[in-house]
């Protein structure tokens, strides 16, 4: 059907009073959007106890002040719509006075737009990908394996001394890389304030690093369902000065339980 | 629903067996040949020996039983009467395919295997009514056990069992919701067809879900299922004999699927009406075949993924058994092949139904047919690349984190098109005040929400936090509940007229829509909230901290339930005696508004020409 109409966009649209209107809306909106939803996921996450937390911290308010303008579009329409003109009772309202059915101008614009936003999104998050796996790879790294079962986890610290804790002890600000496997079904490791989680899988080692920089007392969980205990499968993480740690250590006695081997810490 | 006189029976003796067959023959038979498999396999299977692994005698018996249930079953129900015709150089006689196409046979076509696509999409209706009705009060039952931070009301083992048992049956219910109904009661009336392509084909595909849906129950009294809907394994080996269950009512509902697929697809394809080219063909027609399409090489791998689990465990293989050289990171990557491209099954149905729907209330065309197309074409092709952002912290193939990071962000493309679509018919429309009106923003603001969770998600680093949290759970519930339950229950009103003859009750299905949407928005944010906090998913106890959210997510919970049984009681009284509908009670423009109520049988006396697309509304200047 041929379009008789004439576009909405020509001339000097933009001093039309709707457009102007929804132009008032969307920064209003977006604005209040992208306060709200940073703030509210920000309050919810609390205090980061690592960079890598703070990391994730940052991408959430990226993420939500990026997807503001987004959101705060849709919700300008949607509500300019519903305070135009509204129609009740059980027939329907005359035909619209227009019949419009397609802009190419806004369709190009609304795809290169939503283009430009996945490629900030990727960037973002190739970036933060980067430093994540970088850590893994630091020389001054201590290496613990952590080992899952129903439904508890172990701790195996390096070294010949063959220490195995129930709690997991960190020193601060020293970077760690954690060993991840399991003894029978699929666990996840979680630190929860320190932000990083891996799958412990029976039979395989995954790798995870971080370097936690607050010290004080966190929470560790078990992510992933691993049968009738999963919800009491946590304890804690004690991030304790590096002498404090190294006290600790030295007076843990030789379990000779420990899964320990030099050779892990290279893979 | 419409009464007509039963004619007497004998009155025709070329109808055969089929005559005899009902769903009470069904489960009789059903449940005689699944007695009878037990007792023979009792008697005959050998005892487990030394070196076989636990459990595998009782799970050869319990799969053999199953498979007994469900051969009986569809036996009973009369699936198998044609092909066995078939097979001895016959055919079903005239008279046998105007009964089975319930000529003439007032409510009791509802209960046989009825080929009428229009009995079809009321028996799927019906179902999906009652897996929403089961799945419900199993939410309402983790919200009950999350009362408190300790826990300890329902036992554990059960409590995982109702969270598995909610999930799966939630996503069979949302996997059916739109194109069951609607799809097979509308969708051939929309085209301009007599009835499906293989009608049946079509009676096969529904009553495949109801076998399927005896071992999902006959699981829980044997062990339950107590590994979360995903089944993951190795945990899933180690579960008990429910399992199977699981196993089993997968197996036959991706069957059902994978029929279902082939009939509708087919049937767009091939049936319709004359002058209705693809630029004519209305974009929920688009939708539904998108969704089944799209499950066509998505459930095989289901069924392929769960054969493999049922053989792990009943004949000793090790294709997930690490223990014994197979791989959990297998079950993973074959259970989210399937996995990602059936949430878009579940919602591009929905959205293409409110798409249907946005021209009619704004009394405008819809802006932008193409980009309709184009959006929909996009997010079926990219969705099956994307499967392994599930797997992000799986330790499978780190490598592949950015690749399936970059596949998962493009998604937002085509989605964003979507939205583009249904804002720019609402730009300067004239509004139509109705529920499906007001469900088209309810799915902009959710799905919204939904859409963008998704992308903090798709970021690896955030999501090596918030995986396995209950931000996940509410995120999907965003998309899943939040769109694509809003899009089936508009669609709901907007096709009840002429699929019951009565319009559905205005002030109650109104009363329904706020209370759902205002409670799913509470519950849901209060989910996302505690999944930041740090709560996982699938526990049923947590730290004290958690304890508001939780609190927050009850009310909501119980707030849906509230406006689900409300638009149940109005369902249920407009259908027995509610106003009379008139043939097109939305002025709509598409083909299934012009048949008369009740729609006859073979729906259009002569066949229609189309010479437009649906959407010609607006003044031309």
């Amino acid at each position: 059907m041929p379009d008789t109409n004439t576009p909405y966009f020509t001339g000097q649209w933009w001093k039309r009073k709707d457009v102007k209107r929804h132009a008032v809306l969307w920064v209003i909106l977006t604005a209040f959007i992208g306060y709200v939803g940073t703030e509210v996921q920000v309050f919810a996450m609390g205090a980061p106890a690592s960079e890598t937390m703070e990391n994730v911290i940052d991408l959430m308010r990226i993420f939500t002040w990026a997807a503001a303008p987004v959101a705060g579009f849709a919700a300008a329409i949607s509500i300019g719509a519903l305070m135009g003109k509204r129609h009740y009772g059980d027939n329907p309202p005359p035909e619209s006075e227009h019949a419009i059915r397609n802009s190419p101008r806004a369709i190009a614009l609304w795809i290169v737009v939503s283009a430009l936003m996945c490629l900030f999104a990727l960037v973002v998050g190739l970036i933060a990908l980067q430093k994540d796996d970088a850590r893994l790879l630091d020389a001054k790294a201590i290496h613990i394996n952590v080992v899952g079962q129903q439904w508890a986890w172990n701790y195996d610290y390096p070294g010949s001394a063959g220490v195995r804790s129930e709690v997991l002890h960190l020193p601060v600000n020293q970077p760690v890389v954690f060993h991840v496997t399991s003894k029978d079904v699929k666990h996840s490791f979680w630190l929860v304030q320190l932000g990083v989680k891996i799958d412990a899988n029976p039979g395989q080692f995954t790798e995870i690093s971080v370097t936690p920089n607050k010290i004080g007392t966190f929470d560790i969980r078990c992510a992933e369902l691993c049968g009738l205990l999963h919800a009491y499968m946590q304890n804690k993480v004690i991030v304790e000065s590096k002498a404090d740690y190294e006290a600790w250590l030295a007076s843990q006695p030789d379990t000779g339980k420990t899964t320990w081997v030099e050779e892990k810490a290279d893979a | 629903m419409m009464e007509r006189p039963t004619p007497t029976s004998g009155d025709s003796p070329k109808v055969g067996i089929i005559r005899h067959l009902n769903v009470f023959t069904a489960f009789a038979l059903g449940a005689l040949t699944a007695i009878i498999v037990w007792r023979l396999s009792l008697a005959l299977l050998p005892a487990d020996s030394e070196s076989a692994p636990l459990f595998t005698r009782e799970d050869k018996i319990t799969l053999l039983s199953m498979i007994g249930w469900f051969v009986g079953f569809m036996a009973g129900i009369g699936a198998l009467v044609a092909p066995f015709r078939w097979v001895m150089g016959k055919d079903l006689s005239h008279d046998e395919n105007m009964f089975l196409a319930g000529k003439d046979m007032g409510t009791k076509r509802y209960f046989r295997y009825t080929t009428d696509h229009k009995v079809v999409g009321i028996q799927y209706l019906i179902i999906t009514m009652v897996i929403f009705g089961i799945g419900g009060i199993l939410a309402m039952l983790i919200r009950a056990n999350l009362g408190t931070p300790e826990g300890g009301w329902i036992h554990p083992q059960a409590y995982n069992s109702i969270v598995g048992t909610h999930g799966i049956i939630m996503i069979v219910g949302t996997i059916i919701m739109v194109t069951g109904p609607f799809g097979n009661y509308i969708m051939p009336i929309m085209i301009g067809a007599r009835d499906m392509a293989f009608p049946r084909l079509n009676a096969l595909s529904f009553w495949l879900i109801v076998a399927a849906a005896i071992p999902l129950l006959w699981g829980q009294f044997i062990g339950g299922i107590s590994t979360g809907w995903s089944a993951y394994n190795p945990l899933a080996g180690q579960a008990p004999l429910g399992m199977n269950g699981y196993i089993m009512f997968i197996c036959i509902f991706a069957l059902s699927t994978m029929v279902a697929g082939a009939n509708i697809t087919t049937t767009v394809v091939r049936m319709r009406a004359k002058g209705m080219t693809w630029n004519r063909t209305p974009i929920f027609i688009y939708g539904v075949v998108a969704s089944v399409a799209l499950a066509l090489p998505a459930f095989p791998v289901f069924f392929l993924s769960q054969v493999m689990s049922g053989m792990d465990r009943a004949l000793g293989t090790s294709f997930y058994d690490t223990a014994r050289g197979g791989s959990g990171w297998l079950y993973e990557n074959l259970f989210w092949i399937m996995g990602h491209p059936e949430v878009y099954v579940i919602l591009i149905p929905a959205v293409a139904a409110l798409m249907e729907m946005a021209p009619v209330f704004t009394r405008r065309p819809l802006f932008s047919f193409n980009v309709a197309v184009m959006g929909i074409a996009g997010i079926c092709g990219l969705s099956v690349l994307v499967w392994a952002h599930h797997m992000y912290i799986s330790g499978w193939a780190p490598l592949l984190n950015a690749p399936f990071m970059l596949t998962t962000e493009l998604i937002s493309i085509p989605t964003g098109m979507l939205f583009l679509v249904l804002i720019g018919t609402l730009w300067r429309g004239r509004l139509w005040m109705t529920v499906p009106t007001m469900s088209i923003f309810a799915l902009l603001w959710n799905f919204m929400i939904g859409g963008v969770t998704g992308i903090y998600l798709s970021d690896v680093p955030a999501d090596a936090f918030l995986h396995g949290s209950m931000y996940v759970t509410a995120h999907f519930h965003y998309t899943l509940m939040g769109a694509g339950l809003t899009g089936a229950l508009a669609s709901l009103v907007y096709w009840f007229p002429k699929m019951t003859g009565k319009m559905l009750d205005k002030k109650l299905s109104w009363i329904s829509f706020w209370l759902v949407q205002v409670g799913f928005n509470v519950a849901f944010i209060g989910m996302f909230f505690v999944g930041l906090q740090g709560q996982p998913r699938r526990v049923e106890a947590y730290a004290a901290i958690f304890n508001n959210g939780n609190l927050i997510t009850s009310i909501g919970a119980a707030t849906i339930m509230t406006g689900m049984l409300i638009l149940l009681a109005a369902v249920i009284g407009s259908w027995r005696s509610g106003v009379k509908a008139p043939m097109n009670p939305w002025h709509a423009k598409s083909l299934e508004w012009t048949v008369p109520n009740p729609v006859p049988l073979e729906n259009f006396e002569t066949l229609p020409i189309v010479t437009e697309d649906v959407y010609g509304y607006g003044r031309k200047s």
